[in-house]
């Protein structure tokens, strides 16, 4: 039941994720941030069954950062990706698999664009221009698919998350009262409220 | 392959013989079940400058075996240091699959390429590693019923490059266009012993 | 072992709608399961009026029992009416006759090949409840999947946009069907041994019959 979706304009990425923490029929938190900040550009959304998602999350986190110490350089949204879904895709066949699924969105400070990973709890790894992950999926595409344009400006791509957001709350039958968002640019990542 | 795997993420590809040549093709779609994630989903990989390899299944497994299979070619190309042979790659790829022969890798592998006479070979295999070697066409993926049915129907022998094209690309356009788990776009290689021919195709955008 | 009231005894047939004819083509085997040929001409198409015909097939025993019934309620229509049943009337009847077994169906794919009131050729195609729609060409049974692509690709040159639309001359549809045939003949087990291609104009239907692989 859970929503993550994202989408990248000019010079940014922005992602979405649902801050509602759900135990059985129980909503245990309204503020619950399903994200975690790679390195200053990358965000990552995570999804999926609770425990997994906050381990796994935390293990990429931490072994993008120890990449970046051992070796200097800071790793791109691409490459963050790719090493992410290997981690996926290796788990999958384990004894013991990660249920998440995730959503990579960052700025490239070496090509100057911003980028947008979509993965699955297989490994399945595409780059689109905008993504969504949960039952939200269904609504947020759709909104997506009508509005979206590459190039679209930062003041815009709020007005269209906004439009997602309260098609969410219009149309999906959970009640998803909060919602984080996080903008990633040349400048790093801030978190707005819209 | 089980269809519910086999149509998961969707997606098809196809190669062709020629004369002097070899054409491979696939679909751009990338799924899930019957919702549209993405367009521009790769299946078709450069072993080397005259080797092609196509995979459908599911996209995990396909980018899994797709960079294993990179790995294993820069290995053989180091250790060797000469460019595999297209039998050899294929039957690289095969024991590749049979390794997981308990566990597999859910794909549908295709290879099209000139070997160093610049001789055509083409052949797929299944999931499991079982080459078969044509000299036709060979098909996989979601739409492969579809695909036997253009192939062996629009297929003609000895055909030239831009003959082959035309032949791979109607094929391919037929055949995806009825099956809703492939489409989007398309993207055909036709390899020659003086060049490679690649082009993009429309398709139904639904 | 439990009784099942179904086999499929596999087959596949196609039919084209042309200006003024419609071609209805269909193989003779009949299948078994477990890679069984019961035998090598057992018609799966059969001619109900002037100017149309039927073919179905999935269960040839349903298929036949089907046009049995089917004949009979043009017989009837024809006493009370004093006139032949037009085929676009002919496709509401059988989607009736199909739907009135809705909880234990005919398991047949249905087609209907044959000339309108204008005269112009028409296809029907049926799912075994009895959802119809009329088409200009549609293959059904084993081969489909192998044959519908093939015709939408030569019929009406669905993937070459800019060659100019013209009639589909007859000869030419006999060859597609015909190449159609061959083609499934190659791949699906089911489909082979002979070909038979129903030709349905003015002048009322003819059959002609063709050799299909037999292996």
């Amino acid at each position: 039941m859970e929503c993550l979706f994202g989408l990248v304009g000019k010079d940014f990425a922005i992602t979405v994720s649902d801050a509602t923490s759900i135990q059985s029929i129980v909503v245990m938190k309204h503020t619950e941030d399903k994200s975690r900040n790679l390195n200053k550009h990358i965000i990552m959304l995570y999804a999926g069954e609770p425990g997994d998602t906050v381990n796994f999350a935390e293990y990429i986190q931490r072994n993008v950062r120890f990449y970046e110490i051992k070796n200097g350089i800071e790793l791109s949204p691409q490459a963050a990706a790719k090493f992410t879904r290997r981690q996926v895709a290796e788990s999958l066949r384990s004894r013991q698999p990660y249920s998440v699924n995730l959503l990579i969105a960052g700025y490239d400070v070496k090509t100057e664009a911003s980028q947008l990973y979509w993965i699955d709890y297989l490994g399945s790894l595409i780059e689109i221009p905008f993504a969504a992950h949960g039952y939200g999926a269904y609504y947020v595409t759709s909104v997506l698919d009508r509005y979206y344009y590459p190039q679209i400006s930062l003041d815009e791509a709020k007005v269209l998350i906004k439009k997602c957001i309260d098609e969410l709350k219009t149309r999906f039958f959970i009640n998803l009262s909060n919602f984080k968002i996080k903008v990633s640019n040349k400048d790093g990542i801030q978190e707005i409220v819209l | 392959m089980s269809s519910e795997i086999d149509e998961y993420n969707g997606g098809s590809v196809l190669a062709m013989l020629g004369k002097n040549c070899v054409a491979i093709a696939s679909d751009k779609r990338f799924g899930m079940k019957l919702m549209t994630l993405g367009t521009e989903f790769p299946k078709i990989f450069q072993a080397t400058d005259k080797i092609y390899i196509a995979m459908a299944g599911l996209a995990t497994d396909i980018q899994t075996l797709s960079e294993l299979i990179r790995y294993k070619i820069n290995m053989y190309k180091l250790r060797e240091e000469r460019e595999i042979e297209p039998t050899t790659l294929a039957y690289m790829v095969a024991s590749t699959l049979y390794e997981r022969r308990f566990s597999p890798y859910y794909v549908s592998p295709l290879i099209a390429g000139l070997d160093k006479n610049n001789k055509p070979y083409i052949c797929n295999m299944d999931l499991i590693g079982c080459v078969t070697t044509t000299n036709d066409f060979v098909v996989g993926g979601a739409a492969d019923d579809c695909l036997l049915g253009t192939c062996e129907a629009l297929y003609e022998p000895d055909l030239e490059p831009e003959d082959l094209f035309e032949t791979i690309s109607q094929s391919l356009i037929s055949a995806v266009d009825r099956n809703a788990a492939s489409g989007w776009g398309a993207v055909v290689h036709v390899l020659t012993p003086e060049r490679v021919i690649t082009r993009t195709l429309k398709t139904r955008q639904d | 072992m439990s009784f099942y009231p179904y086999t499929d005894n596999g087959g596949s047939a196609l039919a084209i709608a042309g200006e003024d004819y419609c071609l209805l083509a269909s193989d003779t085997r009949q299948s078994g399961e477990d890679y069984k040929i019961h035998a090598g001409y057992v018609p799966k198409a059969f001619k109900l009026t002037d100017s149309c015909v039927y073919a179905g097939v999935g269960f040839s025993a349903d298929g036949v029992a089907l046009v049995k019934r089917v004949r009979q309620s043009i017989e009837w229509y024809r006493h009370a009416h004093e006139k032949t049943m037009s085929t676009p009337a002919l496709a509401q009847m059988i989607a009736t006759v199909l739907y009135s077994k809705r909880f234990f169906p005919y398991y047949v794919g249905t087609i209907l090949g044959g000339l309108d009131e204008n005269g112009r050729g028409v296809v029907y195609s049926f799912d075994p409840v009895g959802s119809f729609e009329a088409e200009l060409h549609k293959a059904v049974g084993s081969g489909a999947e192998l044959i519908q692509p093939f015709l939408d690709n030569q019929v009406n040159l669905k993937f070459l946009p800019e060659v100019e639309r013209t009639p589909l001359p007859l000869d030419v549809a006999l060859q597609i069907a015909k190449d159609a045939f061959t083609s499934a003949a190659e791949r699906d087990t089911k489909t082979g041994d002979y070909l038979e291609i129903f030709i349905i104009d003015r002048e009322g239907v003819n059959v002609e019959r063709f050799d299909l692989k037999r292996d």
